[in-house]
């Protein structure tokens, strides 16, 4: 014989003013089994605990209640509650009279208070046939891996190993660095990137903590939250890491000539380079598409002049293995290839760039050595045009706004006028201007101060005449005006994008994407650095575009949220589990194929002498979605606090089959 | 032989007839066999704008005639005419109401509607059907030392979304059809511009001014002709073409002739019955050219 | 709704635009955020000044009787421009074809040579009747001097299944 306390909550009026509570609270008292029932204001106060607490002591109540908002919100609010009382905190029921009840039913009262007691009913009913559960401790690594050596990878590794942790950074690129060493200058400030970056940089290079994989990629990763294990491919780089002291006389002497990526491919760089103007670790790599050593047997002049003999044509990728606790995707973006929006004329006029390529022209390391020009004659133009977003906003391609792209276009429109003076005009064609944060608007304005002009409309194409000069007509809806503007430049301000390989990423470290393509997170206001796979973090642009104080927030975040995660050493996982009765198992491995989580595994085990496979749930991988019980045809699988006893019990009450006057449903 | 059924619409029947001869001239010398339709209707384009209803009706109304022929392609040189019937297909698909509405119109008239007639234009026909290779080996007097530029219409490449005969963005394919002819074709930045055909209902001049400034642009390129491939567009860029000039105030003399009149050339087909006499643009200069 | 525009004091008509609305299928084909692409690529801007955005944006606010009541609607040179390359995949020119049928309904403002085509269809099948052409060289030629097939006509049932179709109500 249960003794329930059912605890009905007015939720201020969310609840009270549309379900009468008190005839919820007389109608509890009816129920069979309920010992107490009350109704207050707000049952999740100190007040309303409390009430909970001196209950269950003074009447000796083992299962508890509580009619109030979703338990999403607030059961383990009440868990805690329970368990200060030194009840199980799994024999609490919450049952939602808010979410489920009131707000969808606001305007019917008379009948919400009737669902309202229904619902109170079947919450009674299965409070009856839970059983006490304990969380389950377990052992973590205290280490962290981390993907991706942008500013946000960086920056999360920085913050980890200054609290004491081991990271190992995993960067694909030669080079750590990412999208920010690519760019000039950063808005609002107008701070060289490389500047503000490269320094952290050093600190990561040389941080007793920090392990740094460079042209390194993740492979595999299996095991769970605290106890991932890791492998990881280092490729060679065909030049000794250890030896090479980056003086760069290889890439002087190599004849292959071969497009820079860093550059966005405006510039040449050799076969033997190194990666970029900044690049940590300061070592060479040997790109083996081109080099005529590897392809051919040919050449190796590159040899001839290395006095740290660091050049090792015989190098082999490296795996590497390892454990950690907790994971953190900064695996960055890509930005949109507008050859996908022909209208523009990208790839077929060579004066259409992307707003990345106008960065490396910009910037005084990259192929222009900071001077604006042209790409197709090499002459400073007259007319620089920008276009808002292209790729962006945009439902035949990325719907959502890509968040940067008005900051940069204003940065680059800025930094445009310094350096080209007033022989230039500058326009920026735009659809909304989006100025939002700190200092941004103030940046605005310092724009509209330095005769830009900001035309206000998007043009349909851009047209280049015989003589290769571009011109476009824009209609703008300020002066009702269809303007033609002459272009030497045009500057697309393409959006940032998922990157290609994000399916892969998705199935390596088991994380979904939202509908944009991106990486998703927990929950969009209340969990943005966590995935929803336990102990895999993300932070940057992975997870949606955002600029370079956005990113470094969520990297400290997500560094914070690891350290939460594993700093005591221990965890703990939910009690609520999938559990394979082994004597009804018949092997059939089809739980296995259905879980998501690769939370299943099959075990030998010796019966009568005879070497059956009977399933195992791994504890600490199963997330509880109850996928493998209900495809179990044996029925051999049951979920810890939704055994069938327990559901079947709600569908009883609630269909008024078995009314909850005792007695098991099964 | 493969077997077409044809779709001419209104403005081929009743006055643009170099295109109807020149197609009747050329298709059986490439291996195509043409079947009419048992009558002449109008498409529904200008219902358009009237009733959106009819309009389907009628485009429908085509459909159903070219499934009454048995035959599975149903050839449509008219531009709008390719773009009315494709887009009925997609109307009546999205709005079940409707479709049984002028299912029961054309059963009373003892015709069936059948969306899965697979419709064709001539650009598409020539150059993804028949293809180049065929074309260039059935070539007798192939063009040497000729410039020209296409004009492929607007409503041939829009809108991408219902599936159009060629990329909206860049089309290619009239020019490949140009080029095997043994001819150069020229880019111009106003090669997606429009004809102004439709402007001709309400707004004459306006319609003129498009259709000259476009050529007027095509003269500065210093082309030998331009290529077309719509009796809209040939209607205003050559029958129109001379007060398309004083619209735009400007002498205007580009030789302007259909896709399936060059072909016929290269075919070494006469001249006559290729309906070229009926051209009112300057084709001479061009005919001169070739024959030098 | 609560607003009046002040050059014509004319006010929203929000039934007029629930019905057109309901024409067009719902509300995506005015889809639009004012971005311009569409106007700034207009055939018929410069010659006629049709603004693709300000129609859809006149249909949002409720101005849809004097949409169809206006000359302007009949200005779209059908080039499909706008529905190419609209981001949000709205459709101007949908929509200025469906004000076009209104103005019919209301017998307001439509081009006389729309209607003299339906006039011909109805009589004859085709939307012109068979003409003569003239050469450069003035020769007149038909049909038949050109060996072109003749034309059928189409059959009896169609003129009535026509006129029962123009009478349909959207």
């Amino acid at each position: 014989m249960a003794k329930v306390g059912v605890y009905v909550c007015h939720c201020g009026l969310n609840i009270a003013g549309v379900v009468d509570v008190e005839k919820v609270v007389e109608h509890a008292e009816s129920l069979p089994d309920v010992a107490i029932a009350k109704h207050y204001a707000y049952m999740c106060s100190e007040t309303g605990q409390s009430m909970i607490q001196e209950d269950i002591k003074k009447h000796n109540l083992d299962r508890i209640v509580v009619a109030a908002c979703s338990p999403r919100m607030h059961e383990e609010t009440f868990r805690k509650t329970v368990a200060e009382a030194r009840l199980n905190p799994y024999l609490l029921e919450v049952v939602n009279l808010r979410e489920q009840c009131s707000w969808p039913h606001s305007d019917e009262p008379e009948n919400a208070t009737e669902k309202a007691r229904e619902l109170v009913t079947m919450g009674v009913a299965r409070v009856k046939f839970l059983e006490p559960l304990e969380k389950r401790r377990i052992s973590v690594e205290k280490n962290v891996l981390v993907v991706g050596g942008g500013i946000a990878g960086i920056q999360a590794s920085l913050d980890l190993a200054d609290a004491g942790f081991k990271v190992c950074l995993v960067e694909k690129a030669p080079s750590i660095g990412g999208r920010m060493a690519q760019l000039d200058k950063t808005f609002p400030t107008l701070d060289c990137s490389a500047c503000i970056l490269t320094p952290k940089m050093v600190d990561v290079a040389k941080h007793p903590n920090i392990e740094l994989l460079t042209n390194t990629e993740v492979t595999c990763v299996s095991g769970f939250v605290g106890n991932y294990e890791v492998t990881a491919v280092k490729k060679s780089r065909y030049v000794d890491e250890d030896r090479c002291i980056g003086c760069e006389l290889c890439t002087q002497v190599c004849p292959v000539k071969v497009p820079d990526k860093i550059n966005e491919g405006l510039s040449e760089t050799r076969a033997i380079s190194i990666y970029s103007p900044h690049a940590v670790p300061k070592v060479a790599i040997i790109n083996p598409t081109y080099c005529l050593r590897l392809k051919y047997n040919a050449c190796g002049k590159c040899v001839d002049v290395c006095e740290a003999k660091a050049i090792n044509f015989e190098q082999q990728p490296k795996t590497i293995q390892f454990k950690v606790g907790g994971i953190i995707l900064a695996v960055g973006s890509e930005v949109f290839d507008a050859s996908k929006m022909p209208e523009f004329g990208y790839g077929r006029f060579k004066n259409v760039i992307s707003n990345i390529e106008f960065e490396r022209i910009s910037d005084a390391s990259g192929p222009t050595g900071g001077k604006i020009i042209c790409p197709q004659n090499g002459e400073p133009p007259k007319s620089v045009v920008f276009i808002q977003c292209v790729g962006s906003r945009d439902k035949r391609f990325h719907e959502y706004c890509c968040r940067v792209g008005c900051m940069v276009s204003l940065k680059q429109a800025i930094l445009a006028r310094e350096k080209l003076g007033r022989n230039a005009d500058v326009y920026i064609c735009f659809n909304d201007l989006r100025a939002f944060g700190k200092g941004y608007e103030e940046f605005y304005e310092r724009a509209r101060g330095l005769d830009i002009n900001f035309i206000a409309g998007l043009p349909s194409d851009i047209r280049s005449a015989a003589d290769g000069s571009l011109y476009s007509d824009v209609y703008d809806r300020g002066i009702n005006k269809l303007l033609e503007i002459h272009a030497d430049l045009v500057v697309l301000a393409n959006g940032l994008v998922p990157n290609s390989d994000f399916d892969k990423i998705s199935e390596l470290f088991r994380v979904s994407r939202s509908a944009d393509g991106f990486l998703l997170e927990a929950h969009p206001k209340l969990r943005p650095l966590e995935s929803p796979t336990a102990g895999i973090f993300l932070a940057g642009t992975c997870q949606g575009p955002k600029d370079i104080p956005d990113t470094v927030a969520q990297a400290s975040g997500a560094a914070s949220k690891a350290i939460d995660l594993l700093s005591s050493g221990e965890i703990e996982l939910e009690p609520l589990r999938a559990v394979v009765n082994k004597d009804s198992c018949s092997g059939c491995r089809i739980c296995e194929s259905v879980c998501p989580y690769n939370a299943v595994e099959m075990k030998t085990e010796e019966i009568n002498g005879v070497e059956n496979l009977r399933a195992e749930v791994v504890e600490a991988m199963c997330q509880g979605c109850g996928l493998c019980a209900s495809a179990c045809p044996a029925g051999a699988i049951e979920m810890q606090h939704y055994t069938d006893e327990q559901v079947l019990a709600q569908v009883y009450a609630a269909s008024l089959k078995t009314e909850a006057r005792g007695g098991s449903p099964i | 032989m493969m077997k077409l059924a044809v779709f001419w619409g209104c403005r081929i029947l009743t006055s643009q007839y170099a295109y109807e001869m020149s197609i009747r001239e050329v298709f059986p010398k490439l291996g195509i066999e043409l079947a009419d339709l048992r009558e002449a209707v109008c498409c529904g384009d200008p219902v358009k704008s009237i009733n959106n209803f009819a309009a389907d009706y009628l485009a429908a109304r085509a459909l159903a005639l070219a499934n009454e022929t048995g035959l599975k392609d149903l050839l449509v040189p008219c531009s709008r005419g390719h773009f009315v019937l494709s887009e009925v297909n997609d109307s009546l698909t999205k709005d079940e109401t409707r479709k049984r509405k002028i299912t029961d119109l054309l059963k009373g008239e003892e015709l069936s509607y059948d969306p899965n007639v697979k419709i064709w234009h001539v650009i598409d026909f020539l150059h993804d059907r028949v293809g180049l290779e065929k074309i260039k080996k059935a070539l007798e007097k192939p063009f040497k030392g000729l410039k020209l530029a296409s004009h492929v219409g607007c409503q041939t490449v829009r809108y991408s979304d219902l599936g159009r005969v060629d990329d909206a963005e860049n089309p290619r394919k009239l020019d490949e059809l140009i080029n095997v002819l043994g001819a150069e074709t020229v880019d111009y930045p106003e090669k997606l511009d429009c004809c102004g055909a439709a402007l001709t209902y309400s707004h004459l001049d306006a319609a003129l001014s498009l259709a000259g400034s476009k050529i007027k642009a095509l003269q500065d390129l210093a082309v030998d002709g331009l290529v077309v491939s719509c009796p809209a567009c040939q209607m205003m860029l050559d029958a129109k073409q001379k007060d398309a000039g004083t619209a735009v105030g400007a002498k205007l003399n580009l030789p302007v002739v259909y896709y399936t009149q060059l072909l016929g050339l290269a075919l070494n087909i006469e001249e006559e019955k290729l309906g070229l006499h009926l051209n009112q643009s300057p084709v001479n200069q061009l005919l001169t050219k070739i024959s030098a | 709704m609560s607003l009046i525009d002040l050059m014509s004091m004319a006010k929203p008509n929000l039934k007029s635009r629930e019905k057109f609305l309901a024409r067009l299928g719902g509300t995506e084909l005015v889809n639009c955020f004012q971005c311009m692409k569409c106007t700034s690529g207009c055939t018929s801007l410069k010659l006629l000044e049709l603004k693709p955005h300000e129609i859809t944006k006149l249909v949002r606010l409720g101005f849809v009787d004097e949409l169809a009541s206006s000359d302007i609607i009949w200005a779209c040179a059908t080039c499909l421009k706008c529905v190419q390359r609209c981001p949000q995949k709205a459709s101007p020119y949908h929509v200025i074809m469906a004000l076009r049928n209104l103005a019919v309904e209301r017998e307001a403002n439509v081009p006389e040579a729309y209607l003299k085509a339906v006039s011909q269809i109805l009589e004859t099948g085709v939307t012109a009747p068979v003409q003569k052409v003239t050469t450069k060289k003035m020769e007149v030629f038909d049909r038949e001097s050109l060996k072109l097939p003749k034309i059928n006509a189409p059959k009896e049932s169609f003129q009535s299944t026509f006129l029962k179709a123009l009478e349909e109500k959207q």
